[in-house]
């Protein structure tokens, strides 16, 4: 039986906002999780997030977002299908206000995460959609 | 649709995702992972591999991130991998190496991928060789290496690198530390980096005292110890020269016993150092392929500043190409040579992103005069342009190469 690997998670900051204590709270607690996390600095442009999930093969990548960085996700959303990645789950987290919840998720978001949610949740849904990832993924290399 | 099929056929026409997916699989050891293997191996053997090591916080990663910029710039294609530790207590880890390659991990020609070692002790992870092997057979001019931060027993890198760097900070630890057994023996060079600090010139002192004191090895046999500032970018061009020049002599598989250097005699190594010391080379992106008496082979993948107004490689840089390798054939005995007469044909026209090669042969060569041959092909064998040219022999020495035997 082939070895299979933990969830490959990108967690990342998009946008100009800079405050990435989440971000890194995040990243810790799914390293633990047992999960291989791609941690990346603050301000990171579309284009290189779409590179970075390329390259890594990731499963799920987790944005933070405190100051309305989370309104440039619905482009990340695009730039991942253009470049064929729609397999590639996305989950945010962060400060995001119930009509934006309502505009990620029918942008392709797979979840949205607000302050105060477990942190056991969030890896419990990474997980998840790691599997659902990889069983759409089966047989199609 | 005629799109290719095969992940191999994606893998090789430059499907980066593909890449991406094959190295998940090669990582997990499923059966598509081993056939894509095995349906990469005529591609193999190509790319020069580097690998870097040295202890946690000597400046690994940006190092290769220094080197990755200076190889790009000299037309290279480049795949860095970078190991992480793994926890040994949850399985997980995080994968923070390309974080200080940002600068050049949004570049096209660059590929960074990060493993984990998923606790696999030596370095690397258990995986790593067969990665490189995907990057090698995926048409990467360089793969670079990097190892987790490494102490003295983590020398797996020994055996997947043919070329093996051995980072070292200064002020590591007294003269005593440098005797130690393990990475330090299997460096091809050692790379004193954060050389701008007030210890570096000490760090050095040791190493060479520490080379000084190997048994059975010819003073130009040890390793030589190179200083680098890899966030400036000071000393990165002549790591990645004496790469260039190790990779003539070396080229792969790796060897099987490690400390050799290049060789300070002969034709090869004599082309080697002209080249390395040719600022135009350079500036082309211009590798020394071959070398021997009277010939060498030099090839130069077409950048976008080659290209003139109707999108084609510039006849200027195909010639400056077929130039060199004539240039280097010519004064291959140690003599200067200069070209006084040429011509040159123009068989199709080249695209941005293609590999030209030139060989230059000798037809014949007297006292004064030599006339040399020249052929430039694409990687699938066409013909670009051949050209013929006469060069005057002046008989003197090269000026910097007092070593050199005696002028033929």
């Amino acid at each position: 039986m082939a070895e299979r690997r933990p969830p490959k998670v990108i967690v990342t900051k998009i946008g100009f906002d800079g405050h990435d204590r989440g971000s890194r709270v995040v990243a810790a607690y799914l390293r633990d999780a047992g999960m291989e996390v791609v941690y990346t600095p603050p301000w990171q442009e579309i284009g290189a997030v779409v590179k970075l999930a390329t390259e890594e093969d990731a499963d799920v990548i987790g944005v933070s977002s405190l100051a309305t960085d989370h309104l440039l996700v619905p482009k990340l959303m695009d730039a991942l299908r253009a470049a064929g990645l729609e397999d590639v789950q996305v989950i945010v987290g962060g400060i995001v206000p119930p009509k934006d919840e309502r505009l990620l998720l029918e942008a392709g978001v797979a979840r949205v995460f607000h302050p105060g949610v477990a942190l056991g949740e969030i890896a419990e849904a990474v997980r998840m959609l790691t599997r659902d990832r990889r069983s759409l993924l089966e047989g199609t290399l | 649709m005629n799109a290719p099929v095969t992940p191999v056929e994606r893998i090789r026409g430059g499907d980066r995702r593909a890449l991406a997916r094959a190295i998940t699989a090669v990582e997990n050891a499923t059966q598509e992972g081993a056939a894509i293997r095995a349906a990469l191996a005529p591609y193999l053997g190509r790319a020069q591999v580097t690998g870097v090591t040295g202890p946690p916080g000597a400046g690994k990663s940006t190092l290769v991130n220094a080197l990755v910029k200076e190889l790009v710039a000299r037309g290279r294609k480049v795949a860095v991998i970078a190991v992480d530790p793994s926890s040994p207590v949850s399985g997980g880890a995080v994968l923070g190496d390309r974080v200080r390659m940002a600068e050049m991990q949004g570049h096209e020609a660059v590929f960074i991928r990060s493993l984990a070692a998923r606790g696999h002790l030596g370095g690397l992870s258990r995986t790593a060789a067969q990665v490189v092997e995907l990057l090698d057979g995926a048409g990467f001019d360089d793969v670079l290496v990097e190892t987790v931060g490494a102490g003295q027993s983590e020398v797996e890198i020994a055996k997947v690198a043919a070329h093996r760097l051995v980072v070292c900070p200064p002020g590591l630890g007294d003269d005593v530390q440098a005797i130690k057994a393990g990475i330090l023996e299997i460096a091809d060079a050692f790379v004193v980096n954060k050389a701008d600090l007030p210890d570096a010139t000490r760090t050095e002192r040791e190493l060479r005292a520490m080379l000084a004191l190997r048994q059975n090895a010819a003073p130009e046999a040890l390793p030589p110890v190179l200083k680098t500032v890899a966030t400036t970018g000071d000393g990165v061009a002549a790591l990645a020269d004496w790469l260039a020049a190790r990779a003539l002599q070396h080229g792969r598989p790796a060897p099987a016993v490690p400390h050799t250097a290049p060789p300070a005699s002969g034709p090869a190594a004599l082309l080697a150092r002209l080249i390395a010391r040719d600022a135009y080379a350079r500036h082309l992106g211009l590798e020394l392929v071959e070398a021997g008496e009277g010939t060498a082979t030099v090839s130069m993948r077409v950048r976008p500043e080659h290209i003139n107004f109707w999108d084609s490689c510039h006849g200027g840089a195909i010639f400056s190409l077929a130039d060199t390798a004539l240039g280097l054939a010519c004064n291959s005995y140690g003599s200067v040579a200069a070209l006084i007469d040429s011509h040159m044909t123009f068989s199709v026209a080249v695209k941005a992103g293609e590999r030209l090669t030139a060989r230059a042969e000798e037809i014949s060569r007297s006292r004064k005069l030599g006339v040399y041959r020249m052929e430039v092909r694409r990687d699938d064998g066409v013909l670009v342009a051949s050209l013929t040219g006469t060069v005057y022999r002046t008989g003197k020495p090269l000026p910097n190469e007092a070593s050199t035997g005696p002028a033929a």
